[in-house]
């Protein structure tokens, strides 16, 4: 099992990079000018409160034992208590976390699949009304800024012909009906996410559509398609069997990218439509200068880049099997 | 009823400045079980000759005349479908650049089966791989293999694989472009031993397109040169070898090293090929010929022939009555 043994060991790298990681973080915020008690501790809090928190976080200690303190509380989930919301890090985050991966991993998959397709599809027709109306209408989508378009759809189908809620990820009225169940809940945040999914996709199938587009021009001109043309394969086969998985390749690494920094990435979106996720907390904990919530966040980006990174390199190794050994 | 008959086909190919007479003019037969082979520089349009005869000429390539009789059907006339159906199944290639003619994500075994598949649906997958098995075994790789990806096999594995691939489906002719190119000279010497057993086992025609001459030398029947989309001499290996009648089949052999023979000078060709937009009136050769007369600048060459069966489009050769 050469795919197993190719996860194993990018398991084992990414766990060394996040120690890394973790410890240059650990040092970033020790070593940076000033008091470290006055940056993880609420100046507004009691005397005895911040005492027990300074202890818990090991501030008191030397600096060793802060190390050891420090990697104690992460592996037991303790982040120091938000400035802004005076509750543990770890909640702040745990609440808002899944809201943020369910709109943005549903609007990557979505425009890659779609872009995927496209861009298939172009090329397939390169040079003709096809594929001219395709690129155009890709660069013209991915070039919008994303905040005009999510107001001009908010204007025109949240408040113009109301067909959408304009803000927002949960109606009130449905989540306190004790009726509910939660195929309605779910429904209910489908409906709210609509707008923002459409901006998401917009915005960047794209870029995917673009390319997938480039990848299988080049693809067609390889000799291996060549042969499958000689073999008397039919044209669509020709096109999804052997063009397009080799054309997809560079896709997903772009999809990688995309789901690495969605969780920073997406605070515009976020808070244009009021969507309680955590990109919109990040930009809020850094200019509130809430230095418990920043130092987990930096966390979190860190392991989401790390996991996007794996997601991307076993799925590359799936589908290109040059790649395993 | 020859295999194939090839008459007076010319493809062109529509370039910025006009069309570009890539193949002009030619004709040949082919009998079944029997091999021919096309030698020429980078150019002369006897890869041209092999794509037109698939039917897989680039989208820029017309046939602008002539005739491919195939078992007795005009492939030129028959509709995409068809020629589709007629690809591998019949006519079958073994390409040039072998290094990346397979699918790199795809597992060799299953893109050899997938050749039998497409013709044949009802064989079913499990089936086309037990007969992979046999292909496998028949070219001499071993049959643990056929799960393994291209990337896994050595230069001469994959042509090998490549060869198996093209009697998938048992074809009455294989088409060879350039199939040793790129491996070295041992492994090529394997590789065409290869090709020549399958070929009397099963009876295939083959058509062997190369520029290395000794390679067709060693493969063929029959040989023709080509030269500036034209063929300029065609005939029985040993005629074509032991006496040359075209004055640019003597200059391609005397730059050629031979092992056997008495020790030459190698002789480059000195020149360019003509612009094949514009041809020449007359002879193609003209301005690179050695042996030229005015007369071969102003007539359009015709076919001469030497002897039984060997034949040059050479008009001193008309004239010296050679």
């Amino acid at each position: 099992m050469e795919l197993r043994r190719y996860i194993l060991k990018r398991l084992v790298q990414i766990t060394i990079i996040f120690f890394v990681i973790l410890t240059v973080l650990f040092l970033l915020f020790r070593l940076a000018p000033g008091d470290p008690v006055s940056r993880m501790v609420d100046p507004d809090m009691t005397p005895e409160d911040a005492e027990q928190l300074i202890h818990q976080l090991g501030l008191d200690k030397p600096l060793g034992i802060q190390y050891l303190v420090y990697l104690k509380n992460f592996f037991t989930g303790h982040f120091g208590i938000s400035f802004h919301y005076g509750e543990p890090v770890v909640d702040v985050i745990w609440n808002r976390l899944p809201n943020t991966i369910l709109l943005f991993t549903t609007s990557i998959i979505l425009s890659a699949l779609v872009g995927i397709f496209l861009g298939k599809i172009a090329s397939w027709h390169k040079g003709e009304k096809t594929d001219s109306v395709m690129t155009i209408g890709a660069l013209v989508t991915h070039t919008l800024f994303l905040p005009w378009l999510a107001l001009i759809l908010i204007w025109v189908f949240g408040y113009k012909l109301g067909w959408f809620p304009i803000n927002g990820m949960i109606s009130e009225e449905v989540w306190l009906d004790p009726d509910a169940g939660f195929i309605a809940k779910g429904l209910d945040i489908g409906y709210h996410m609509i707008l923002p999914l459409t901006t998401l996709f917009l915005i960047h199938f794209g870029a995917y559509l673009l390319i997938m587009r480039s990848s299988m021009l080049e693809t067609l001109k390889e000799d291996y398609i060549l042969t499958a043309r000689a073999k008397g394969l039919e044209e669509k086969d020709i096109r999804d069997r052997h063009a397009a998985p080799n054309a997809a390749l560079p896709v997903v690494t772009s999809v990688g990218l995309s789901l690495a920094f969605s969780i920073n990435g997406g605070a515009l979106t976020e808070t244009v439509f009021t969507w309680p996720g955590i990109g919109r907390e990040l930009v809020f904990s850094v200019s509130q200068n809430d230095y418990p919530l920043a130092q987990a966040s930096f966390l979190l980006i860190a392991i989401v880049v790390l996991i996007s990174n794996l997601v991307v390199d076993v799925l590359y190794a799936y589908l290109d099997p040059r790649i395993r050994y | 009823m020859a295999l194939l008959e090839v008459e007076d086909l010319c493809i062109d190919y529509k370039t910025k400045n006009g069309y570009l007479k890539a193949v002009d003019g030619v004709s040949f037969s082919l009998e079944r079980g029997a091999s021919l082979g096309f030698v020429g520089e980078s150019g002369c349009g006897k890869t041209t000759i092999g794509m037109g005869l698939m039917g897989m000429l680039p989208p820029n390539g017309v046939v602008r005349r002539g005739r491919i009789l195939f078992e007795g059907e005009d492939l030129l006339r028959v509709s995409a479908e068809e020629m589709r159906r007629v690809r591998w199944r019949k006519i079958a290639m073994i390409f040039q650049a072998a290094m990346n003619a397979l699918n790199p994500v795809q597992r060799v075994g299953e893109q050899v089966a997938e050749a039998m598949l497409v013709h044949n649906p009802s064989l079913g997958k499990e089936k086309a791989l037990k007969a992979v098995e046999e292909l496998f075994e028949l070219v001499g790789l071993q049959t643990d293999r056929i799960r393994d990806y291209p990337h896994q096999y050595s230069g001469g594995m994959k042509q090998r694989a490549i060869i198996a691939m093209s009697l998938a489906c048992r074809p009455s002719l294989i088409i060879a472009d350039e199939p040793t190119t790129a491996l070295d000279v041992i492994v090529q010497d394997q590789i065409l031993a290869e090709i020549r057993a399958l070929q009397k086992e099963f009876n295939i025609g083959i058509i062997f397109i190369s520029h290395d001459i000794s390679i067709v030398a060693d493969m063929c029947h029959d040989i023709g040169i080509m030269y500036a989309g034209q063929l300029v001499e065609y005939g029985p290996r040993e005629d074509v070898f032991d006496s040359p009648a075209h004055p640019y089949t003597r200059a391609l052999l005397s730059s050629f090293p031979t092992l056997t023979g008495k020790r030459t000078d190698l002789v480059p060709i000195a020149g360019e090929t003509p612009d094949l937009v514009h041809p020449p009136e007359g002879c193609r050769f003209y301005d690179r010929c050695q042996e030229q007369i005015p007369a071969c600048r102003e007539k359009v060459s015709r076919w001469v022939a030497i002897s039984p069966g060997h034949k040059a489009l050479c008009c001193r050769c008309e004239m010296d009555g050679r």
